[in-house]
């Protein structure tokens, strides 16, 4: 049937054509992205499309929360400031602690003749933006190479470890957050200091791998970075084991355990970045 | 039927609500908001095929599918494909939506969006997950010759031939 002012016969190619060829050019976008990574230019010029419009978009957020924090009440400020002077009195003591035991390190570290820590920086960088994705946990940071990062390097928040840098562009970055399914952190159980490998499980979970069933571990236990891989430093926060449960059937611990890193929070994180030799995953 | 078709959408109007509904997905949404987020741009893209099928169409769709795969990381094509297959759903059931009012009209689209999804979904996990050759396909060519001997022998067994005569 003719709509008015269209033609009854329209010498073109019908839809079932159209939709053909076009799936076709997205199949072959996809090998080209998947096999040859042959499209990361075109990433990155959207990336430099969308950066303005996105730090521009922030603005409102943030308007919001500053307005909110003035209105906050005095009493809550004043109840807030004694808490924090408690607790700088205590940070204090465990600096206090923390720096004689860096100074008895240092004299270790000097007695093994140890190679020191390389040198190392941090960059501070804002959430950008989060996508939908099933298949992986990523998050977009507002500092990119022309702030010295790259491919691999840790990202940590307040509480722990966020993730590790996955895509780097002119002015912003991806981060694979630990709790991706592909993503694997060495780690090590703070209170026996037993090792391990913790993957992510999905949505702000991770999974404590291949222990032993008479492994040592309680709900409760923190899991820390190793170091072994020598992508992270050794000690970052990762996970708080969550549930341990034994299988009949597996020889292994079923242990699920909950990142510490606000990885569905955090505002601003702390990208480290090493001036040695990183080693890419 | 076909005044509002006709009463909007020029260029303006389209570059304008496109433009829009790119910036909204830009907001850093988090949480339950981002759960929630309807797709604008999907939603743009096929509101202009409805009603502008000769100006906005499978190109438009694929470019902006691109973007999506950009913002959400993944492997570029993936929302590309399945938005060129929103527009066809979309030029399928067009004279059949144009006759509904907004109710009916969006009840009619959520298989459509739907089906956008689930495309989503599957190329994801293809594009994750390529199986190792595309043996699981032969079985198709097994079937349909299995289809032709099938319905070959009934025929003959009733007594007619091969082919239907002309």
């Amino acid at each position: 049937m003719a709509m008015p002012g269209q033609l009854m016969f329209v010498r073109s190619l019908g839809p079932n054509a159209r939709l053909l060829i076009w799936l076709l050019v997205g199949v072959s976008f996809m090998v080209l992205d998947t096999r040859y990574q042959t499209l990361d230019g075109l990433r990155s010029g959207f990336s430099l499309a969308l950066q303005p419009v996105r730090e521009l978009l922030r603005a409102p957020s943030d308007v919001a929360l500053e307005l909110q924090g003035f209105f906050t009440r005095h009493r809550l400020l004043q109840n807030e400031r004694d808490a924090l002077l408690a607790e700088r009195a205590h940070m204090q003591n465990q600096l206090n602690d923390a720096q004689s035991l860096a100074r008895e390190n240092a004299e270790l570290r000097a007695l093994l003749q140890l190679p020191a820590r390389p040198g190392q920086h941090v960059v501070r960088a804002a959430l950008l933006y989060q996508g939908h994705n099933w298949f992986a946990q990523r998050i977009t940071l507002d500092q990119g190479a022309a702030a010295g990062l790259r491919g691999g390097l840790p990202v940590v928040d307040a509480n722990g470890l966020v993730g590790q840098v996955s895509r780097v562009y002119p002015g912003s970055s991806e981060v694979t957050l630990v709790s991706d399914a592909d993503q694997l952190t060495p780690v090590f159980i703070e209170r026996t200091g037993q090792r391990g490998l913790a993957a992510g499980s999905g949505r702000n979970r991770m999974e404590l791998r291949y222990m032993p069933a008479q492994t040592d571990i309680r709900r409760g236990d923190r899991l820390l970075t190793s170091g072994i891989d020598r992508v992270y430093p050794a000690g970052i926060p990762v996970a708080r084991v969550t549930r341990v449960t034994r299988s009949q059937s597996s020889p292994y611990l079923r242990i699920e355990s909950q990142p510490l890193a606000g990885l569905d929070r955090s505002q601003a994180v702390l990208v480290l970045v090493t001036e040695a030799q990183a080693v890419q995953p | 039927m076909n005044a509002p078709a006709q009463a909007f959408g020029s260029w303006r109007h389209i570059f304008g609500s496109v433009v829009l509904a790119v910036v909204l997905e830009q907001f850093p949404w988090t949480g339950w908001a981002l759960a929630l987020r309807p797709d604008f741009v999907l939603v743009g893209v096929l509101f202009w095929v409805l009603y502008q099928p000769a100006r906005i169409g499978f190109g438009v769709a694929f470019f902006l599918g691109l973007l999506a795969d950009f913002q959400d990381g993944v492997v570029f094509g993936q929302h590309a494909i399945a938005y060129a297959l929103g527009v066809y759903l979309v030029l399928f059931l067009r004279l059949r939506l144009l006759q509904f009012d907004p109710l009916r009209m969006a009840a009619q689209m959520f298989p459509v969006f739907l089906a956008v999804q689930l495309v989503v979904l599957l190329t994801g996990w293809l594009s994750i997950n390529p199986p190792d050759n595309l043996a699981i396909l032969l079985p198709v060519l097994g079937s349909t010759l299995l289809w032709y001997l099938l319905t070959g022998f009934l025929r003959l067994w009733h007594g007619k031939s091969l082919q239907d005569r002309t």
